[in-house]
């Protein structure tokens, strides 16, 4: 920690706590040992000496041992020359701080009766309202557990003016936070500011205003200390689980505006002790290095209108957007609605003209969160039945964010779009196609909502993987083209990154249990290179719900020791695989249809078989009708096999994972594949030919036959015999 | 030869937990075993049967279920004390079926209102249910926590839609949740989860499984809480140790053949004694099935069952 | 242990010859390994692999057959302790109580009731399924009469209940060929009914007290060549009936004891006088392992209740249970009635025209065939898709009932509206609620 302000934080402890001692002594000279002593209509006595030391203060006499803890924690004086002072001696000197001035305070209570409300709200002229009683915290605290509240800024003094005041406060309100408002400076609290500029303050619109010196900052960590006890079941005493359960629950971050004293110093150390960090609008010196907060500790120099913005980010809080703001009706029952050509306002993409959509990630201080900005002409710019060319650039950045998390957010944008009546949405990437109705145009949908509605929709389902996003929509036909090149380059990238992972390097798979409702001892376990039956999860979007949804349905499997590199089988996954299946099974391999293959549910995008007669394997998918040379047809199969069994003879997988590397490779891989629906080898020629190529077999595809070679064993073997189909000359199948 | 008969290993127990006043406190769960599988473990505390109560009376039920309770219908207290002094319900559970916005739409005060004179009429642990509409009882059931703080009431469903705000209410007033999941044992185990990262304490924690009635799904929650009940106690799966609640009696009553006059379907016979069996045969496979409180609503069907329990209980 | 597809695939012929009913051996092996199909189905079989397939296909609890025709009654064969491990697979005979004493009209009642009390559902016909006639009096030839009367009056499988041999063979004889269930054999007259059941093929219960004496005596009889046995542990207690029940489950299937590899019958009727009680009893022995439940009396407000446990205990849990597609009308609809659509799993559709129902709204229900799936799941696997649903609903005729073009799809669907209006042309298509509850509410705001 900085030297400068350890210095000048135990400096201002060492005052803070003389302070309280003469008090103290001015008090027992006044009224004696026996005088009762606290905050009104609490349970927690003097909260914050209450909860972290232990010791319950109900009369003036209790309060000796509790100046005697103030003085064995504050740290001596700093010397010019000595460079010891570290983060720990400050905190401690902190903490002495807070015990020292709920002393003052509590002793204020006696001394001046009057002196606060006692109540909600202001009253009879009183601005200062105090401690917040038992009820106040109950009710207050339900917000910052449910997180309807998320936390609080505690602000020490005042902006240069009322108007500053009003904006500060107002950002903090829009972000569900409290203010909690103490302290002076020079001679302006923010408190009044904010009611000379006609701004209600009180409990009820979340502005505090607790009191006019900086000790009021206790009845700030006095709350959030009675929380951790009333809400987290802290026992009084247990510091540690106190302090964490605000570092970790309440997203709270002290907020000194104007000079800062030894005395906030001291303040600010103190409650770096509940990782609440300090946001100063003062060229202080900064304390970046993380440690006890989750990020920085001390950032400075904030200009006040971005003080706001940098303290949620400091504190790592995350922003919630209840509605989406756009003139339509928004929600998932307007996905499949169509908008028809007679009906059609604007078209984008969709062969007309170009539309590209794509997430990129950027970094922190690029993002302004919410901005939406669009280039080019807009719905109010066009006729009726316009094309317009569209790109669509959602940036993203946060602390959790990672490039791998792009695609999920990118591939969402076709869900949110369809949402808003009167928008169409097909395709992705670089084969987008909007179209916009009439009735939404006429209602005032503009092409720039499509940004409100990814800012407001991404934070809402995504909120827990990025922290800001801005969106830039253009219609210029250059500009377009220009994304176009960019996105390509990175669609590019990212399939070669996924398509370069392997199962060996890769160290955590993810489990996917979603279908345990149908099939009860189903376990998927994804791994890099077998995507899950579904076709709808690989490893990545596991990857990305596992940290959206920590206790989801996706759970990361340390693979662990490799049991049998050819069939797939590890130690880890079996491990998982026991637990998960609720001790149906105990194992399982990854690379095989014929020695106890993975478990099948109901879902699975093709089944695969095997074809004994031509010592080969089929497979089809559930869109193929027909019979097949197995004798069952896709339902029978999936009937026969889903459900959560392990069949040797049989396997579900997805359409993708037929061409990658590992598919049934134990068994010989795609050399075995004798049979697949013609539609199904259109649909994935290209790829698979790529693959037979790596296999040595360029020609494969041409060996494989379909349903217009036969749906029988029988009929297609002359066929694979002609063809000289490579299944035919491997070793038996079955042994 | 003489058969060995194979006894199940159980390595888990159902957690033990207390309802109602603190000085009273009526306890639930604590089992050992399978449901009434006494040759092998313990049910410590017998499964308690929650009789319902309305928060307005109820339309268009069937008259052997309104019978009993005609003279009590526009009277929620007097209700709960019926059920508590004449028919001896250990528990009574509230259904504030008229805050449904597709029904009455009550308001939360009315719900506040109700429940503290119910509240205020017994001494038995009170159930509060919501009218299973997420908004409406989210709302509603945050002003019962409020208004009713320290009455340590059960309330319910508490869903993954509300479970921060229906949580963090019943930690600051003392309550216990009864967490609802459409049917889905892992959507249980994971509500159980959430609730316990939010810091709801373990003894405070119920699950209602969604039940069916007879002859309209029952199957599906017989069976997730069969399982629910194996992997508790025989496959250490901790975070579902906990009782079942089930909130049986609406389902089977909403039935047709629950309602049907004996004129309009002569087959099924005497239609007050169809809808009491209808009501105890369906609690009676949940309590073979696992549950831990039954929700009730006919004295009748409440006193078979009840006599049934015994029978399985005696030594 | 079970043998996979593969390794009876292995067994058979091989030749993919299609006679056994299914096109490949690969398919009749799954079959085989599912307990779908009979081995005897397949003409080629080896001796030498019928014999090993016969012994690793032994089911451990024996699956018992009673009566003859249509009314033939299967049960046992069970192979879980849980539904949801597999399925419970036959459904435990329901089988009312004549003696030789009681009136004829009491006699006559319970006969009528057998055959009048049966209920249409899912296309399932849920009844009672035997009728067990006991001698009370001992006399032999009220026995004959009294079984000959049952026979004659009803189609129904017979159970013969009387612990004396001589009175048992006048009751078989007056059963004719009917294979009725002999009860029972114990102790004392273990060997005469040995003989009578073996003479006459007609499978034998067996009644001990307790399950040492039941094992005893099923081992005796399996050695004299039985092997379709019913086991009576003698328990009239409800906890110790349901331990025996279990612990026969149990022994059988997880030690595979054979001795209590059978089917169990159970007697709710001499638990209790009350024919409620009797009924809650009924449907323990349905939950847990019964195989037969004889009751004293059919009365529709009992036995219905119990025929719902029984259907919903046995459903199959991979198997969903499904309605028949087609219009339903609800409340009487006209032509300006609201047309819904929805899916033919069973549970959805009787959870929205319960709703629909509520509304007091005349609607017209098009149940769609999902095959049994629900809407959400049907619609991820392709099964409530706009050209699937489309082509229902121009076939199902519900086009000429109505004289308005609109068709209402469930919430959870809404995304296949664009390619329903697609394939329906004119009509227009509107997202309803996505909770059945909500049904009400919205019917309530219908426009023609």
């Amino acid at each position: 920690m900085s030297k400068i302000i350890c210095s000048a934080a135990i400096r201002g402890a060492h005052k803070i706590v003389e302070r309280a001692e003469s008090k103290y002594q001015e008090a027992m000279e006044k009224w004696g040992p026996d005088q009762e002593l606290g905050f009104p209509n609490t349970a927690y006595y003097l909260p914050i000496i209450y909860g972290i030391s232990g010791i319950a203060v109900k009369k003036l006499s209790d309060v000796k041992q509790v100046l005697e803890r103030c003085r064995s924690l504050l740290p001596a004086q700093v010397d010019e020359h000595v460079w010891l002072p570290y983060l720990a001696p400050a905190l401690e000197a902190g903490m002495a701080t807070f015990f020292a001035e709920e002393i003052i305070e509590a002793i204020r209570y006696i001394e001046s009766p009057d002196f606060y409300t006692k109540t909600e709200d202001p009253s009879n002229g009183n601005l200062w309202l105090g401690a917040a009683d038992d009820v106040i915290l109950r009710k207050r605290g339900v917000e910052f557990v449910d997180g309807t509240a998320p936390g609080f800024a505690a602000v020490l003094g005042a902006p240069p003016t009322k108007e500053i005041a009003v904006q500060i406060a107002q950002e903090l309100q829009e972000k569900n936070l409290y203010v909690f408002m103490g302290a002076e400076h020079e001679g302006r609290t923010m408190s009044e500011q904010l009611v000379e500029a006609g701004v209600q303050v009180g409990w009820g619109t979340r502005l505090v205003s607790f009191g006019p010196e900086y000790t009021a900052t206790i009845f700030a960590m006095g709350f959030a200390t009675r929380a951790a006890m009333s809400f987290g079941g802290v026992k009084p005493g247990d510091f540690k689980s106190n302090l964490l359960y605000n570092k970790d629950r309440i997203f709270a971050f002290a907020m000194p505006m104007g000079t800062v004293t030894d005395e906030w110093y001291a303040n600010a150390a103190g409650a770096i002790n509940w990782g609440f960090p300090t946001i100063a609008d003062t060229p202080i010196p900064e304390v970046l290095p993380t440690g006890i907060c989750t990020y920085e500790h001390v950032v400075s120099n904030v200009p006040h209108d971005e003080l706001v913005t940098r303290a949620i980010e400091v504190r790592g809080l995350k922003v919630t957007v209840a509605k989406v703001p756009i003139p339509v009706s928004y929600g998932p029952a307007f996905e499949g609605e169509r908008v028809r050509k007679d009906d059609l306002y604007l078209e984008c993409g969709g062969g007309k003209t170009r539309a590209v959509e794509w997430a990129t990630t950027k970094d922190m201080d690029e993002v302004e969160d919410g901005k939406i900005e669009l280039f080019g002409p807009d719905v109010d710019d066009v006729e009726p039945g316009a094309r317009l060319p569209l790109a669509i650039v959602a940036e993203v950045a946060g602390r959790k964010m990672q490039e791998d998390f792009e695609p999920i957010l990118e591939r969402q944008i076709h869900h949110f779009v369809n949402y808003a009546q009167g928008l169409m949405h097909i395709g992705q990437r670089d084969i987008a196609w909007i179209r916009m109705s009439k009735a939404a145009a006429g209602k005032g949908l503009q092409l720039k909502h499509i940004g409100d509605i990814l800012h407001a929709k991404f934070h809402q389902d995504f909120g827990a993987i990025f922290d800001k996003v801005q969106v830039k929509l253009y219609t210029e036909e250059d500009k377009v083209n220009e994304i176009l090149q960019k996105a390509r380059q990175a669609y590019g990238h990212r399939d070669t990154r996924i398509e370069g992972m392997t199962d060996e390097t890769t160290e955590t798979f993810y489990s996917c249990t979603l279908c345990q409702s149908f099939a009860p001892n189903h376990v998927c376990i994804i791994s890099p290179e077998r995507t899950g039956l579904c076709g709808a999860y690989n490893w990545m979007d596991c990857k990305a719900s596992n940290e959206i949804n920590p206790t989801g349905p996706n759970q990361p499997v340390e693979k662990g020791e490799c049991l049998d590199p050819k069939l797939g089988q590890w130690k880890g996954c079996n491990a998982f695989l026991y637990k998960a299946s609720r001790q149906a099974l105990d194992h399982y391999n990854f690379y095989t249809i014929v020695h106890d293959p993975m478990t099948t549910c109901g879902c699975c995008e093709c089944i695969a078989a095997i074809l004994p007669i031509c010592n080969g394997v089929m497979t089809v998918d559930r869109d193929y009708p027909g019979m097949t040379p197995c004798g069952m047809k896709f339902t029978t199969l999936a009937g026969t096999i889903g459900g959560g069994a392990s069949v040797p003879g049989f396997v579900g997988h997805g359409k993708y994972n037929i061409t990658q590397r590992k598919w049934i490779l134990g068994d010989g891989g795609i050399k075995r594949l004798v049979w697949m629906p013609k539609r199904l080898k259109e649909e994935i020629g290209d790829r698979l030919t790529k693959r037979a190529e790596e296999m040595g077999i360029p020609d494969l595809l041409d060996k494989i036959a379909d349903e217009t070679v036969g749906v029988t064993e029988e009929e297609i073997l002359p066929f694979l015999e002609e063809k000289g189909h490579p299944a035919l000359s491997m070793d038996p199948l079955l042994e | 030869m003489a058969l060995e008969i194979p006894k199940m290993s159980y390595n888990g127990v159902i957690k033990e937990i207390p309802l109602g006043k603190e000085a009273n406190p009526v306890i639930v769960g604590g089992e050992t075993s399978y449901p009434f599988y006494l040759f092998e473990g313990e049910m410590p505390h017998p499964p308690k049967i929650a009789m319902e109560v309305y928060d307005a009376p109820p339309e268009e039920w069937a008259q052997a279920a309104l019978e009993p309770f005609a003279d009590v219908i526009n009277d929620p207290a007097a209700w709960a004390q019926k059920c508590v002094s004449s028919y001896g319900a250990e528990m009574v559970a509230l259904q504030l079926a008229s805050t449904d916005p597709n029904a009455q739409d009550n308001s939360g005060e009315h719900a506040v209102e109700v429940t503290k004179k119910v509240a205020a009429a017994i001494d038995v642990p009170l159930i509060v249910l919501g009218s299973n509409n997420l908004e409406k009882d989210t709302e509603v059931l945050k002003m019962v926590a409020e208004a009713c703080a320290e009455e340590r009431l059960i309330l319910g469903p508490v869903t993954e839609g509300n479970y921060k705000a229906l949580g963090a209410a019943s930690l600051a007033y003392h309550h216990t949740i009864a967490a609802g999941t459409p049917i889905d044992i892992n959507q249980a185990k994971q509500l159980n989860i959430l609730l316990g990262n939010l810091g709801v304490p373990d003894e405070r924690i119920m699950v209602d499984p969604t039940v069916a009635s007879l002859g309209y799904g029952l199957e599906y929650c017989y069976s997730v809480m069969e399982r629910d009940r194996m992997a508790a106690l025989t496959q250490e799966d901790e975070r579902l140790q906990f009782p079942i609640v089930c909130n049986l009696a609406k389902e089977v009553w909403k039935t047709k053949e629950a309602k049907l006059t004996e004129q309009e379907a002569p087959l099924l016979g005497d239609p007050l004694k169809r809808g009491v069996l209808l009501e105890a045969m369906t609690a009676l496979l949940l309590l073979l099935a696992g549950g831990d409180i039954l929700i009730m609503r006919h004295p009748d069907a409440v006193q078979l069952v009840r006599g049934f329990m015994d029978d399985l209980m005696a030594n | 242990m079970a043998l996979t597809g593969i390794q009876i695939y292995k067994l058979l012929p091989k030749t993919n010859c299609g006679e056994c009913g299914v096109p490949t051996c690969l398919a009749f092996a799954m079959s085989l390994a599912a307990g779908k199909a009979e081995l005897a189905a397949c003409p080629y079989v080896s001796e030498e692999a019928k014999a090993e397939l016969a012994d690793a296909a032994a089911p451990p609890i024996r699956a018992v057959e009673i009566g003859t025709g249509e009314r033939k009654l299967k049960i046992g064969g069970e192979t879980v302790l849980f539904r949801h491990e597999k399925t419970f697979v036959n459904r435990p005979g329901i089988a009312v109580l004549v003696t030789d004493e009681m009136r004829d009209e009491a006699v006559g009642g319970r006969l009528e009731r057998f055959k009048t009390l049966a209920y249409e559902r899912v296309g399932l016909t849920l009844q009672a399924d035997l009728v067990a006639v006991k001698s009370a009096s001992g006399d032999a030839s009220k026995f004959g009469a009294l079984t000959a009367k049952v026979k004659d009056e009803t189609e129904a499988g017979i159970i013969l209940m009387t612990e004396d041999v001589s009175v048992m063979e006048a009751g078989r004889k007056a059963c004719g060929d009917r294979k009725p269930l002999m009860y029972a054999a114990n102790k004392e007259n273990a060997d005469g009914m040995s003989a009578l059941s073996k003479e006459h093929g007609c499978p034998l219960a067996v009644k001990g007290n307790g399950l040492d004496e039941v094992s005893e005596l099923t081992t005796k009889l399996t050695e004299e060549g039985l092997h379709d046995l019913v086991i009576d542990s003698g328990a009239r207690g409800i906890r110790k009936a349901l331990e025996d029940q279990i612990f026969i489950r149990r022994g059988a299937l997880l030690k595979k004891y054979k001795p209590l590899g059978f089917p169990t019958i159970a007697f709710p009727c001499e638990m209790t006088d009350d024919l409620m009680q009797e009924s809650l009893i009924a449907s323990m022995f349905v939950a847990k392992y019964g195989g037969i439940i004889v009751l004293s009396d059919l009365q529709g407000y009992a036995l219905f209740p119990l025929l719902l446990s029984r259907m919903d205990i046995y459903t199959d849990p991979q198997r969903p249970m499904a309605t028949s597609p087609g219009v339903y009308e609800v409340g009487g609809p006209n032509e300006d009635s609201p047309v819904l659509v929805t899916c033919n799993f069973s549970l959805t559709y009787f959870i929205v025209s319960g709703e629909v129902e509520a509304s007091r709204v005349p609607a017209w229900l098009v149940v769609v065939d999902t095959e049994g799936l629900s809407v959400l799941t049907a619609w991820a696997a392709g099964k409530f898709v706009g050209d699937l649903v489309g082509t229902s609903l121009k076939k199902c005729g519900i086009m000429d009932k109505v004289g308005h073009k609109k068709v209402i799809i469930p919430g959870y669907a809404a995304a296949i509206s664009g390619d329903l209006e697609d394939e329906l042309g004119d009509w227009e298509v509107l997202v309803g609620p996505r909770e059945s509850a909500h049904i009400p509410a919205y019917l309530k705001e219908w426009q023609p």
